[in-house]
């Protein structure tokens, strides 16, 4: 069957098989064998493939739920209505970003909460860099964040690395990567990310 | 320009130690205790101001840090030179520069987190944030550790430097290394240097004090000088070009005849030759030292000779020997004197001089004549003069007498009187005799004088010394006085007239009076009335500019003539167009303006309304009338 082509039969060393002391001639130059399972290499890529495409730093963060992220603003002349709600996790917003009229915004971001550069580190190099914040990419805990730019452990975030001077082989010039931020921002005042290579 | 004081700049303390310093404090001064129950404006403040706290420690310090080192251009350049020489003075402004960064620094942080912990809604967020501030102020001093460490040495070694002080006499002392600086400095002033035979004993700049003249002299000891240029010189030997370049001071260039400091003659005149640009504008004198070991006059002829070109070139040579102490005396008078008249040379081409200058300065009448005039010295100071010089015993004062007496003095004025009959003096004298007051009769004359000064006084009073201040009144005056008196008359008038209007009965309202009498202008008969009250002519005065009208009497307009009817005012106090025709061109328009005021009318004529805004109603339902609940009662009425 294919299940079975697929696990081929390897042959590897097995000490103890080796037997001590007279040998018969025709046995001297062989080591013990034991046969064992040896997965494919198509098996090894097809079951990265099903884990996902990118292979992050934070593979699993704890989810936040809307109660958390998000907090109800209580408006109206006897402060009954609540619609609105305020951010109250880092988050990031473009730069020509302009506020709906207040009377309509239903999701406020408050300026204090707004950052524009994070601390990447490149895994490699181990150096830190300062860079500029292109988007957000993904929130793992709900597109909603993504949509609103929340920024929190785990998301994956776009940077302008055109200060780390990376150049493709056709020599184009890299200026914007992906990195994963591994801290929590808003509760240490600075995004920490490390750079997806 | 701030006074720097070396000895007292603020202690620099290490990075380790100025984290632990602050962080201590921050703990020790604000509150410590906080529960996840309070309110979260509490549990935030709390926060805030522990980073605040921080943060104004920090900036505290520094800030004092950088005011205390002196900025090396604002501190004499002699200062300024050898801090340099010392210190390397790009590098003491980039430490200084780098404290200044980190504070900047430290503020922002401080600010941010602040701000950030606004949105902080929870103990442990607050915490974190904390925590995050303080620990990136405490990295950012970690990361000045060499910048504390270099200005903590530097403030050490500049608290220990000798004040000297550059506008004062100094005396100068250079030369090679063991030629005898430190001795002689020893010897003149009270400091004690250290002497030894090796070369480059003293490292720094030595300061001694002296007295010369009732003056202050400062003499500074330098490190000895080699000759090589100078861009091969170490920091020892710099200080003392330093010293040289900067200080206005008599130089006295020692020498060591007997060249035992291990210099022959001729390298010490070498040097003497390359560092003489040094000596311009300075009093120089020659000192050659050891001569108890050999005199010049023991030397061969070449280095007499040497001592010869010194002589001639002007410079004094001296021969001293400090262990003898024979020429130190004389090297000190010379050097003193000399920088004297050089520095008063110098204030006399200054500017400052011309302020002296008047008493410096004595002014002699040039002779006009042969006649001599010899001064005009009074007897009694000439004899006084000899007393003085002869020193004859003093008239016994009283001030004597009561120290002689003691306890036993009295004040006796009585001796001093003179009388005919001396021995009369210590009579007692009556006050009334035979029952006339005595002190009436003191003088014979005195009924005589009194009338003598009666009739004086008045003869003064008639020629009226003792009238009032009235100086005679010139034309301008007495017309002044007049119109005076009209004035005040005018007004009583005015008062007894406005008191006799009679303002109980009735009064026409203001808008019924006509409008050329509108009592905010003058009226043009008023006007005339006064007028000629006061004098003037008003007979003629119809094309006066204010008897002119500006439109004309009738108010209906001819039908032909298309006459503006408002025109330019000439007056603006009498033209006002009327309302309903202000802004019309002509009689066409304002008809047609009237036929639509009044078509516009009929509709509401017609509804019974009183305008435009009548019986329209807005808001058929009104919430606030007609929503909610009620408290008690029913909703039948709302």
């Amino acid at each position: 069957s294919i299940k079975m082509h697929e696990k081929r039969n390897t042959k590897q060393k097995n000490e103890e098989k080796t037997p001590k002391g007279a040998v018969p001639a025709y046995l001297l130059d062989r080591e013990g064998q034991s046969r064992a399972k040896v997965l494919s290499n198509m098996i090894k890529q097809k079951r990265k493939e099903k884990a996902g495409k990118w292979e992050v730093p934070v593979p699993k963060v704890r989810a936040q739920g809307e109660t958390e992220v998000l907090k109800v603003i209580r408006t109206g002349k006897r402060k009954k209505k609540a619609w609105k709600r305020m951010v109250t996790k880092v988050c990031f917003v473009g730069d020509g970003f302009t506020r709906k009229p207040p009377k309509y915004e239903r999701f406020i971001r408050p300026m204090g909460l707004r950052f524009k550069k994070a601390h990447v580190t490149h895994p490699e190099l181990k150096a830190t860099f300062c860079l500029p914040i292109l988007g957000v990419k993904k929130n793992p805990s709900s597109p909603l964040y993504t949509t609103l730019g929340v920024i929190t452990k785990g998301t994956v975030i776009e940077v302008n690395v055109s200060e780390l001077g990376l150049v493709t082989q056709g020599g184009k010039v890299i200026w914007g990567k992906y990195a994963q931020v591994t801290n929590n921002p808003e509760n240490d005042g600075c995004i920490n990310a490390v750079l997806l290579v | 320009m701030a006074l720097y004081n070396f000895k007292k700049i603020t202690v620099v303390p290490s990075a380790k130690d100025f984290i632990d310093l602050t962080l201590s404090k921050t703990q020790r001064k604000t509150p410590t205790v906080i529960h996840k129950h309070y309110q979260i404006h509490r549990i935030r403040h709390f926060y805030m101001r522990k980073v605040k706290y921080t943060q104004q420690n920090y900036h505290d310090r520094l800030s004092q840090i950088l005011t205390d080192f002196p900025k090396l251009d604002d501190i004499h350049p002699f200062y300024a030179d050898l801090m340099n020489v010392l210190y390397d003075k790009d590098h003491y402004k980039l430490a200084l520069g780098q404290i200044n960064i980190a504070k900047n620094l430290i503020d922002n942080v401080g600010k941010d987190y602040v701000r950030l912990m606004k949105y902080g809604d929870s103990l442990y967020r607050c915490k974190q944030l904390k925590r995050a501030a303080l620990g990136r102020m405490c990295t950012i001093i970690k990361r000045q550790k060499q910048s504390l460490e270099y200005l903590e040495q530097v403030r050490q070694h500049l608290s220990r430097l000798p004040t000297i002080d550059p506008n004062t006499r100094t005396l100068l002392l250079c030369g090679y290394p063991n030629v005898g600086k430190s001795s002689f400095i020893n010897k003149v002033t009270r400091a004690d240097v250290e002497v030894q035979p090796y070369a480059f004993t003293t490292k720094s700049l030595f300061v001694g004090h002296m007295d010369y003249k009732y003056l202050r002299w400062q003499v500074v000891d330098t490190p000895g000088i080699l000759d090589h240029p100078l861009e091969d010189r170490n920091t020892i030997e710099m200080q003392a070009i330093t010293a040289l370049a900067h200080l206005r001071a008599a130089v006295l260039y020692v020498m060591d005849v007997s060249e035992q400091c291990g210099h022959s003659l001729e390298e010490q005149v070498e040097l003497f030759k390359n560092i003489k640009p040094l000596f311009a504008n300075k009093p120089l004198i020659i000192v050659a030292n050891k001569c108890d070991v050999k005199r010049i006059s023991e030397l061969p002829e070449e280095s007499q000779k040497i001592f010869e070109m010194f002589e001639a070139e002007g410079f004094s040579v001296i021969e001293t020997s400090t262990l003898t102490e024979e020429g130190v005396i004389q090297v000190k008078t010379e050097a003193c004197d000399r920088l004297l008249a050089h520095r008063v040379d110098m204030k006399m081409k200054g500017n400052k001089v011309n302020e002296v200058l008047n008493r410096l300065h004595l002014a002699m009448p040039t002779k006009r004549d042969n006649k001599e005039r010899l001064p005009f010295i009074p007897e009694g100071a000439v004899v006084r003069k000899k007393r003085m010089e002869v020193d004859t015993p003093k008239r016994k004062s009283e001030r004597d007498l009561e120290l002689e007496l003691g306890d036993d003095y009295i004040l006796d004025l009585q001796k001093y009187w003179d009388l005919m009959n001396s021995s009369e003096k210590y009579d007692k004298i009556p006050e009334i005799w035979e029952g006339h007051n005595i002190l009436d009769y003191i003088d014979p004359d005195i009924m005589r004088k009194l009338e003598e000064l009666e009739k004086e006084e008045e003869l003064r009073e008639a020629a009226g010394e003792y009238d009032s201040e009235s100086e005679s009144e010139d034309e301008e005056m007495m017309e002044i006085r007049q119109l005076a008196k009209q004035i005040r008359e005018k007004k009583k008038l005015k008062i007894l007239q406005s008191k006799e209007k009679d303002t109980r009965g009735p009064r026409m309202p203001r808008t019924a009076k006509k409008a050329s009498m509108e009592h905010a202008f003058v009226q043009r008969k008023v006007l005339e009335k006064e007028m000629t009250d006061l004098g003037l002519d008003m007979t003629n005065k119809d094309d006066a500019h204010y008897a002119r009208r500006s439109r004309s009497v009738t108010r209906k307009r001819k039908r032909d003539e298309s006459v503006p009817p408002t025109s330019v005012a000439r007056s603006r106090s009498s033209s006002r167009t009327p309302r309903d025709v202000s802004g019309l061109r002509d009689e066409k328009m304002v008809k047609k303006v009237k036929t639509m005021a009044k078509k516009a009318q009929k509709k509401m004529n017609r509804m019974g309304r009183k305008g435009e805004s009548d019986r329209h109603i807005f808001d058929l339902k009104p919430k606030h009338l007609l929503a909610g609940k009620r408290k008690s009662g029913k909703t039948q009425r709302r």
